[in-house]
């Protein structure tokens, strides 16, 4: 157990010395949000209808566009074999490394998504179910995440690769994350139970993508 | 069926995509077959005139 | 299940099969198409539009079954690492991609004369839409990946994150859709199918299977002949 707090502290020390973690997850988050308004015009209206959905779709597009950081650098240096070898199962590792990315990666996208909600005239009413919503959600996206860059990781050219792979995974994390975006007050609570399946689905990548992870990882170590 | 009906073109369209992509697929999955087979052929026969 | 395991032994049985399987697949076609085209009557609402069920429905029936073959096969590979196992996923992926690209696009030539819409996010459109990109994923992770062995296991995984994934899809864009829509399903013909249209949809549908199942035997042949081939040429090159 503190082996994997250990390896949970070692990554996100190493993603923030190095960089291209969450400020550049960050940035890009920034820039796609900014794109709308220009894309699409300036109506208020418009943006306040679409607000929420742009930004679980930014989401999504930031933290996979920063997985291949979960497992590239120590697969590139042999660190991962070692752990492959060492006395943790692979899966926890996996695990490990995937929580340190939702820690330094998903979890301050989420955070910041109300923040950048203001330039698309994100309703203020809904600033509380998105944030949670997006903090719950986030757990199986950088799960997925982990997958995809798993299955990746020896390939040279594996970045558009990860997205075919992972944001069909996507698809349901961002309807029920959507959904439960919703504001109070406005119709029936659809929020409610939207949240309990984000927390389903959060619990099921939890198992799973780790047992996936692992496997595909196992297959290029060996 | 009665070609002169409304929407008619939407049916025909159909049936004549079906029939491309199928008929595609059965040419593609065929030539490669017989270009393996060639290919099996071809590695057979040469590795017994080495034996020779 | 054992016989299959040597690759010659099945391809000695696939071969004797195939003859047979192609003629079933014309006959099939042949009784079908009469009956989706002839015997069949126009729809009481949608008129001559209803014969387009014909071809989409089976497509659209081929491509979810064909991914659940590919999801099979990579369990068989998992747990009992039989040879032709990867084989006949592998092979199959491209067919179900054919299949899939099918439903969709004979989807939206019966949605526009029905809905007014080339394309609609309804539960079944979007699920197919979804599954097409697996297929398309699942392909290029073979065509990634240079070693056979690690490619087929990398597959595997592949291709069962998916089949999980297909339900929740469908589960999800479903209730999307009853929230956001007022009712605009399907309906063939009212609440129940008529006989008159309900035995050539399901003769179609057989007509498919069985397409699909000599496409997948000549398929596997091929792939088994190409993996010779590989051996053929690495021990050549070993020799010398």
């Amino acid at each position: 157990m503190r082996m994997i707090f250990a390896l949970i502290r070692r990554d996100i020390v190493l993603g923030l010395r190095q960089g291209g973690g969450a400020g550049t997850a960050l940035g890009f988050f920034l820039t796609t949000v900014m794109l709308l308004p220009v894309g699409l015009g300036p109506d208020q209206a418009l943006l306040q209808r679409i607000a929420p959905g742009a930004l679980w779709i930014s989401l999504l597009l930031s933290v996979l566009l920063s997985a291949d950081r979960i497992f590239q650098q120590d697969y590139d240096d042999g660190t991962l074999d070692l752990m492959a070898m060492g006395p943790t199962p692979l899966e926890l590792v996996t695990l490990a490394k995937c929580a340190a990315h939702w820690l330094s990666a998903s979890l301050p996208l989420a955070i910041a998504a109300p923040l950048l909600g203001f330039l698309i005239n994100l309703d203020p009413s809904s600033i509380l179910p998105l944030t949670l919503a997006m903090a719950l959600g986030s757990i199986t996206l950088s799960l997925l995440a982990g997958i995809g860059a798993a299955v990746t990781v020896g390939l040279r050219r594996g970045g558009l690769l990860i997205s075919l792979l992972v944001l069909p995974l996507y698809v349901p994390v961002l309807i029920f994350g959507v959904s439960a975006s919703q504001s109070p007050g406005a119709g029936p609570d659809i929020a409610t139970p939207s949240l309990l399946i984000l927390a389903a689905l959060a619990l099921a990548s939890l198992v799973l993508a780790p047992i996936a992870s692992a496997a595909a990882l196992r297959s290029y170590l060996k | 069926m009665d070609f002169g009906a409304p929407h008619a073109g939407f049916v025909i369209a159909a049936y004549a995509v079906s029939a491309a992509v199928l008929a595609a697929l059965l040419v593609a999955t065929l030539a490669q077959d017989r270009l393996k087979r060639r290919e099996l052929q071809d590695l057979d026969s040469v590795r017994h005139e080495e034996r020779r | 299940m054992q016989q299959f395991a040597n690759p010659t032994r099945f391809l000695k049985l696939a071969n004797a099969a195939l003859p047979a399987v192609w003629a079933i697949t014309a006959a099939l076609f042949a009784v079908g198409l009469y009956g989706a085209l002839v015997s069949a009557p126009a729809d009481y609402q949608q008129g001559e539009t209803v014969r387009i069920m014909f071809v989409h429905v089976p497509a659209a029936w081929l491509a979810l079954m064909v991914y659940t073959v590919m999801a099979l096969a990579s369990i068989v590979a998992i747990i009992f690492r039989h040879p032709l196992a990867d084989v006949a996923a592998k092979t199959a992926a491209p067919i179900g991609a054919a299949f899939c690209f099918l439903a969709l696009v004979t989807g939206s030539l019966w949605g526009k004369p029905m809905w007014g819409a080339w394309w609609v996010w309804d539960a079944r459109l979007t699920s197919m839409f979804v599954l097409l990109l697996l297929y398309l994923g699942y392909i290029a992770i073979w065509r990634a990946i240079d070693q056979p062995q690690r490619a087929a296991m990398i597959a595997r995984i592949v291709a069962l994150a998916g089949f999980i994934n297909i339900p929740i899809v469908k589960f999800s864009v479903d209730w999307w859709n009853s929230l956001h829509q007022p009712a605009s399903v399907l309906r063939l013909g009212g609440p129940s199918i008529a006989f008159s249209m309900l035995w050539p949809l399901l003769v179609m549908g057989l007509a498919y299977t069985f397409l699909f199942l000599a496409l997948h035997l000549v398929s596997m042949r091929t792939e088994i002949a190409a993996r010779k081939i590989r051996q053929l040429r690495i021990a050549r090159i070993g020799e010398r």
